[in-house]
């Protein structure tokens, strides 16, 4: 047996596109990216990323093999997101994938976005079978492994949060990701509106939530109070799901993962919670708490380690793919 | 008193009122949330779960009896129901067993669900095995309402439950639910909020059911 697995993860799903390396004995090695930046009061639109993506496509990849002092030719597989994500930019991905699997002859292992996010977030926490919060654009998820695979506890019946600061801020002219700003104008206020706090069960709704929150802004209430108040409500119920689900599978591990993460009010909130619960609250580093490729990279090494991959001629790309049918033979 | 169980929201002791023994529920203040709401919240859903008992018991569904209700404290006094959670029970019962618990269990919330409530937190932790059967408990997100959407998502969250939590049996388990579901409510309705469920599952995000 080879003393190091090498694999190359392509992380394309939404606005990033990253390519990472990574070892079995020392990790994630590189993680070049390349974020598209829509402009200015819009989102992402599929078509305009996966231009963008296509055309750092070569650069990233040449940055994350120099980076890693690997070449191409010691690579062992090729992983790339399968999905969920947007279609466009999914493909661009595949290809890049793909070509690079034929060049070199070496195996493609597809690998689910979302259980990326969780299997970088165990690596880089130490957590072992932590509960997840996976909070991001694309989720808004309580999650925890049983019975050979992420089983979801918990979800958002419409909007994610990260959905929900974007429509936020991008109602006022911002440009997705509005996280960042949103959280920022929420510390400049204290004044508190009463939003619509729906929790069904261990699931959440957030519709009502930006719906108000709109209403109010027209009804000339002042930005930061509106930011200040929806942050104060949709993280008190995202809190609450996830305290409903370390209370009923009495984990002692709650790790936090996706875009969201980044925001500090809400990991207070998530730390205060736990600490009545004596569980750890373990977050994944800003860096790669966001997409990347070495969720991707990771990932695809335990799979492939445990004997997945797929031909090129059968790979495809699934824009809707939940990660609670996806199969973990690696845990 | 003695704490017996530290949930989400609440903390549950075992005390003693009036000669007999009785469960103490509070909703403590939760410090992570702003406290005006924290507050309102509290108080709305301990008010909410006292109403939601009393017309459940008056449906015929087992629940505990109701002692004593503070809105300000965010307390509830009630019977104590000697038992093992369901959650536990399921998994520690040989399949037949398992099977015919959730059976019952699916009849239980036909009754709610026909009497016009929606329990809203049907885990199978608020669910509690006694010899004389099973009781419903926890009723803090509770409504009033009779719309097939409200009930699917009772069922909805039932099943996220059995899928989430007692896997390797959730088919076997959920399908023995639907049977005693539809058995009490009558298939038309039944099928009505099965097929309002499998609308509820298409909304999901990524979700592609089969």
């Amino acid at each position: 047996m080879r003393a190091s697995l090498r694999v190359v993860g392509i992380e394309s799903t939404a606005h990033t596109f990253s390519v990472s390396v990574v070892s079995d004995s020392r990790g994630v090695l590189s993680n070049a990216k390349d974020v598209y930046l829509p402009p200015e009061g819009s989102g992402i639109h599929p078509i305009d990323a996966a231009t963008h993506h296509a055309s750092v496509a070569a650069r990233v990849v040449s940055d994350a093999l120099q980076e890693s002092r690997v070449d191409s030719g010691e690579v062992d597989a090729f992983a790339y997101a399968m999905g969920p994500g947007l279609g466009p930019c999914l493909r661009v991905g595949a290809v890049v994938a793909r070509t690079l699997a034929l060049s070199t002859g070496k195996p493609l292992v597809p690998v689910n976005h979302a259980v990326g996010h969780i299997e970088l977030g165990c690596l880089l926490t130490g957590a072992k079978a932590p509960l997840v919060l996976l909070i991001s654009g694309g989720h808004t998820m309580v999650v925890f492994h049983a019975s050979g695979g992420w089983r979801v506890l918990g979800e958002t019946l419409d909007l994610t949060l990260g959905q929900l600061l974007d429509q936020l801020g991008r109602h006022v002219g911002y440009a997705s990701p509005c996280g960042p700003r949103i959280e920022a104008a929420a510390r400049r206020s204290k004044k508190f509106l009463a939003l619509p706090y729906t929790v069904k069960g261990n699931d959440v709704s957030f519709s009502g939530v930006l719906t108000a929150a709109k209403r109010l802004l027209q009804a000339g209430a002042a930005f930061e109070d509106v930011c200040y108040s929806v942050q104060e409500t949709a993280f008190a119920i995202t809190t609450e799901v996830t305290e409903r689900a370390l209370a009923f599978t009495g984990s002692r591990d709650l790790m936090v993962v996706g875009g969201v993460a980044a925001n500090r009010r809400l990991a207070t909130m998530l730390r205060t919670m736990a600490k009545r619960h004596s569980a750890r609250v373990h977050v994944v580093p800003l860096a790669y708490s966001g997409d990347c490729g070495a969720q991707i990279a990771w990932t695809g090494l335990l799979a492939f380690r445990s004997g997945v991959s797929v031909p090129v001629s059968e790979s495809t790309v699934r824009q809707s793919w939940r990660l609670d049918t996806v199969p973990t033979p690696w845990r | 008193m003695r704490l017996v169980y530290r949930g989400a929201e609440a903390d549950v002791f075992l005390g003693q009122w009036c000669g007999g023994r009785a469960i103490f529920k509070t909703r403590k203040p939760l410090d992570y949330r702003l406290p005006e709401l924290d507050m309102a919240i509290r108080s709305q859903r301990t008010v909410r779960e006292a109403q939601m008992i009393h017309l459940a018991k008056k449906a015929g569904v087992s629940s505990p009896f109701l002692f004593y209700v503070s809105a300000p404290e965010s307390l509830l006094v009630m019977q104590f129901i000697e038992g093992e959670r369901l959650k536990s029970v399921l998994d520690s019962s040989p399949p037949k067993e398992a099977a015919s618990l959730s059976e019952e269990f699916g009849r239980e919330v036909a009754r709610l669900h026909r009497a016009g409530i929606m329990h809203g937190d049907l885990t199978t932790s608020n669910v509690i095995v006694n010899d004389g059967g099973l009781y419903l408990i926890d009723f803090g997100l509770s409504v009033r309402t009779s719309r097939i959407e409200d009930q699917a998502v009772d069922l909805r969250l039932i099943k996220e439950t059995l899928v989430g939590a007692h896997n390797p049996r959730s088919k076997l388990l959920m399908s023995s639910l639907l049977d005693g579901y539809s058995s009490l409510l009558g298939k038309e309705k039944a099928l009505q909020a099965r097929r309002k469920l499998v609308e509820i599952e298409r909304r999901g995000r990524y979700a592609r059911v089969e």
